[in-house]
């Protein structure tokens, strides 16, 4: 069931359009996800869902209602903000239960709800403190827990983790799925992290410039990315991108010339003989002791990071081509040296001149 | 001094245009009405009466450009309080200026007891304005007053009255001026505060002396302070009042040495009740007033460093 | 200055010196002229509330700070010294004080608050006019002021000096209050619409008890320049039993001339002193105004 609906979804600054037609539709207690390079829009799209944010074209509905005129208070969603913005001056009692004051609500209801989300979030021992005697994490639980009195159909979160340290960020993360699996409410969270987007989501949307680039399970756009810019967003380290010349192309496949190098693969290619192509090959896919598939030759080592659990290997290939090799273990791996690098062809991707992605 | 930015997020959603108007004339209301009422309309009405020769009672008859005409060529007055203001103007600002500078600078140097000496140079600022220290300056620089006691007693030398000699009456109230040199010297320490060390350091490193260093380096980078202080000192000097009509006993006196044109203002508008020459004379004031300050403006570019 | 602005602790001591190469003996002698300086800076203050509790023979052969001979004569003297009692028009400059007090931050705050986060058309060009007012001298606007108050029939009462503060006449406080809310994180407000507060409840639940500092501020500079105005007094209160403390003094000074001045200073002392008071109490605040006003951004 469709719990929010982007219709042609538009936003522009005088004559510059920052949100150029979007369209989307998250079911309830769906966790989605918006991530795209800073500059995409995915935090103004995310604004104007929460009503902090005029809506210059378009629908947005919630509930099958038309949202566009609402008051952001009386869309039945919640936000958390990147800096949390807890007021400073209220305890975190009061942060929680001001907005239900101005809703009027019992007070006997909103202690009820306040000692819920407390509970929940295990900040009861901190409910009498003032933000400032907290730490960032206990902030970032504040703030969650501000969001979960109002019990709201929609929580957005807009980069809520990118005021944590490496490790609390991690935690963090996974409280949030997990509150997302104990409340089951619909939630949408903005990042530029693509850690947090693979790990968080039930659904992924891409953007880039105003525009919905991709979107699908983490998987999906993992495994079978759209075009060149979401390869190479979503997956760490980056996904390579080698030049090659498409041949030989019929029904059942392609045959690519990789500098000399001919190799098939069973992409279905609608391209003509010749054609300039991109193939993209994730670094975790490459291999050195594997025999069959895609052989692209010695790699000429130039530089290796050994990060215990997996070894990165930046080289060239004999044409000069550049190649990030990502190997899992520990190996004896020194700049200079050479490797010969292999790839199993269902691995590979295959990206057009316009940088769309070929056969399914 | 900024202005605001305008790339700012809207408030909030697209209805609110119209309520956000609303609030925003709303919260404005009280300034607007002061605006107009207080500000713009006075302002309008004030030109009009100096083209007349309203008396506060009584009709105002137009007299065209007759003020005017009269205080540039009949009004010996008028250039007695020119010339006081003036004296006033371009001996206490600089003065002030260079005191408060070499101050802060002084305080400026890591000093404990900044905290102390700040407040203390600060307290003349908050209180000099008053009656109290118009009265007390009155007797320190009377013939029996402290100054000649102190100096009598330290060097025997016999002072004259130097409040009521009119070739010296005039500089105890520029040195009272310049006594309040301690707000300018708050917004000097504020700005050297905003000078980055690092700076120094290199300077020290390429072998710049402490001389050259303030002179290259402090200088420069304080002269967008500077340019403020300047012109905010030089509207309050031209504005001088209280403490020429609390020492003058409001004359402007002796012999019209501290007839600051405030004062003549106070007595043409309130004393002698010629509300249209009075207008005509604060007109003149305000024209002066914003000669200077869009000089100095015009100048600044020449002088003052913006880092953008 | 997000964080600046509120913790107010923009030009505390700076920690690190910078200036390691100061050798001790420079360093002493600097002590040593800052300390003579403001000696001699406050020496007349201090030689003026120690003349007033000395004999008036004392004050014209003394020098010193300490009264040979201590006395409160000159205050009894000074305080019933005009035909209505200093008290009595301590307690007019305290009304009238107050009141401003009470007009500046109710009205500069809204205007402050309009000014920096809220949209509308316009607003760009009234500020523009708001800085301007900043400039302008009040000269150019008094007589018909004056005109406007003596036609309402407000001369000689304290409508003219307090019903102005209420309409955001003193523009200085505006533009300090707008310096103060630009530094306040907009997410709050953004916090507050998703709260489901509209601007009136952003602005007293979020904005004021944000600004404490600012407003404390706004106020302690209201009531001492109000309390040491003496010009529109002058003009607008007639009557001796309206007179500010201020001037009750000046005409104090008038009627004794120069023949009693144990009691003027007894008096002048008086005045001072509540200056004094909220400047011992508030000075971090009031040297914090003054710097925030001096600085771009």
């Amino acid at each position: 069931m469709t719990t929010l609906a982007l219709n042609k979804i538009k936003k522009s600054f005088g004559n510059l359009d920052i949100i150029r037609g979007v369209d989307l539709a998250i079911g309830s207690g769906e966790f989605v996800v918006f991530v795209g390079p800073s500059g995409c829009g995915k935090s103004t799209l995310l604004r104007m869902i929460a009503g902090l944010e005029p809506i210059s074209g378009g629908e947005l509905s919630i509930g099958g209602e038309r949202m566009n005129e609402r008051a952001a208070s009386e869309r039945g969603i919640a936000m958390v903000f990147q800096s949390y913005a807890l007021y400073p001056h209220m305890s975190v009692y009061k942060n929680m239960s001001f907005g239900l004051e101005t809703a009027k609500m019992p007070k006997p209801e909103i202690d009820k709800r306040v000692r819920k989300a407390a509970d929940i979030l295990q900040i009861t021992h901190l409910l009498e403190r003032k933000p400032k005697q907290l730490s960032g994490g206990q902030r970032q639980r504040v703030a969650i827990g501000r969001a979960i009195v109002r019990d709201p159909k929609i929580f957005l979160f807009d980069e809520p983790l990118s005021n944590l340290d490496a490790e609390l960020r991690v935690q963090t993360r996974v409280e949030i799925a997990k509150l997302h699996k104990d409340i089951g409410a619909t939630m949408i969270y903005v990042t530029h992290d693509q850690v947090e987007a693979m790990t968080l989501a039930d659904r992924i949307v891409v953007l880039r410039a105003g525009v919905i680039e991709q979107h699908g399970t983490p998987l999906e756009i993992y495994n079978r990315p759209a075009n060149r810019f979401v390869a190479g967003f979503i997956g760490s380290p980056k996904m390579n991108f080698l030049d090659v010349v498409a041949s030989d192309v019929r029904d059942d496949g392609v045959s690519i010339d990789l500098a000399g190098r001919k190799a098939r693969l069973p992409i279905e290619a609608r391209v003509v003989d010749g054609a300039k192509l991109s193939l993209g090959l994730r670094p975790e896919h490459i291999g050195t002791d594997e025999t069959g598939g895609l052989d692209l030759g010695a790699l000429t080592v130039v530089h290796v990071e050994h990060l215990g659990g997996q070894t990165v290997v930046y080289g060239r290939l004999v044409d000069g081509q550049s190649l990030t090799v990502a190997l899992d273990g520990q190996r004896a791996i020194s700049a200079g040296s050479t490797l010969a690098v292999r790839i199993a062809a269902e691995n590979c991707h295959l990206f057009d001149e316009a940088g769309d992605r070929i056969g399914k | 001094m900024s202005t605001l930015r305008t790339t700012e997020r809207p408030a909030a959603g697209g209805r609110f245009r119209f309520g956000d108007s609303l609030a925003g004339y709303g919260f404005l209301a009280p300034w607007l009405v002061g605006f107009f009422l207080l500000t713009l309309g006075p302002a309008i009405a004030s030109f009009y009466l100096s083209l007349t020769d309203y008396s506060g009672l009584g009709a105002a008859n137009w007299v065209g450009a007759e003020n005017y005409v009269r205080i540039a060529t009949d009004d010996p007055r008028f250039w007695t309080a020119m010339n006081v203001t003036f004296t006033f103007v371009l001996l206490s600002v600089p003065l002030k200026l260079i005191f408060a500078l070499a101050v802060a600078v002084a305080l400026n140097r890591g000093l404990a007891g900044l905290s102390f000496f700040r407040a203390i140079f600060y307290l003349p600022s908050l209180v000099g304005g008053s009656v109290a220290v118009a009265v007390l300056w009155r007797q320190v620089f009377a013939g029996d007053g402290l100054l000649n006691q102190a100096l009598n007693a330290l060097f025997g030398f016999e002072g004259p009255s130097w409040i009521s000699n009119p070739s010296t009456s005039l500089y105890t109230l520029v040195l009272l001026a310049v006594w309040q040199f301690g707000s300018s010297m708050i917004i000097f320490l504020a700005g050297l505060r905003q000078i980055p060390q690092d700076m120094y350091e290199a300077a020290s490193i390429d072998g710049a002396s402490k001389a050259r260093q303030f002179l290259k380096i402090t200088l420069p980078l304080l002269t967008p302070v500077i340019f403020f202080n300047a012109v905010i000192l030089t509207i309050d000097a031209f504005k001088a009042f209280t403490s020429a009509f609390v020492i003058s006993d409001g004359t402007g006196g002796p012999i019209d040495s501290t007839l600051f044109y405030t004062l003549y203002l106070y007595q043409e508008a309130f004393t002698n009740f010629r509300f249209g020459y009075a207008s005509a004379l604060a007109w003149v004031l305000v024209l002066i007033i914003a000669f200077f300050t869009a000089m100095s403006f015009l100048t600044a570019r020449f002088w003052v460093h913006y880092d953008d | 200055m997000t964080d600046a602005a509120l913790s107010t602790t923009t030009i505390a001591p700076r920690t690190d010196t910078g200036e390691p190469s100061v050798s001790p003996w420079k360093r002493a002698l600097l002590y040593a002229l800052l300390l003579a300086v403001s000696f001699l800076m406050l020496y007349p203050l201090l030689w003026m509330v120690a003349s007033s509790f000395k004999p008036d023979s004392e004050i014209f052969t003394s020098t010193g700070l300490v009264p040979a001979d201590l006395t409160v004569d000159a205050y009894r003297r000074g305080w019933s010294g005009l035909s209505i009692g200093f008290g009595w028009m301590f307690f007019n400059s305290l009304v009238i004080s107050l009141l401003v007090v009470i007009g500046n931050l109710f009205s500069c705050s809204m205007a402050a608050y309009a000014f920096t986060r809220l949209r509308f058309k316009g607003r760009g060009f009234w500020f523009t006019l708001m800085l301007g007012t900043l400039m302008m001298p009040q000269h150019a606007v008094l007589i018909p002021q004056y005109v406007m108050f003596l036609k309402l029939g407000w001369v000689n009462s304290i409508l003219p000096l307090v019903v102005p503060k209420f309409l955001a006449i003193d523009a200085f406080f505006i533009f300090l209050m707008v310096q103060f809310f630009r530094g306040i994180p907009r997410e709050l407000d953004e916090a507050a619409i998703m709260d489901g507060c509209g601007p009136l409840r952003i602005f007293l639940k979020v904005i004021l008890p944000l600004s404490t500092p600012v407003l404390a501020t706004a106020a302690v500079f209201s009531f001492i320049w109000t309390w040491d105005d003496f010009f529109a007094p002058l003009i607008y209160l007639n009557d001796i039993e309206k007179y500010t403390a201020q001037l009750g003094l000046r005409t104090f000074v008038d009627s004794t001339g120069t023949s009693d001045w144990g009691s003027l200073f007894a008096m002048s002392t008086l005045t001072v002193l509540p200056v004094f008071i909220l400047f011992i109490l508030f000075q971090r605040l009031l040297i914090e105004g003054i710097a925030t006003t001096g600085m771009k951004r």
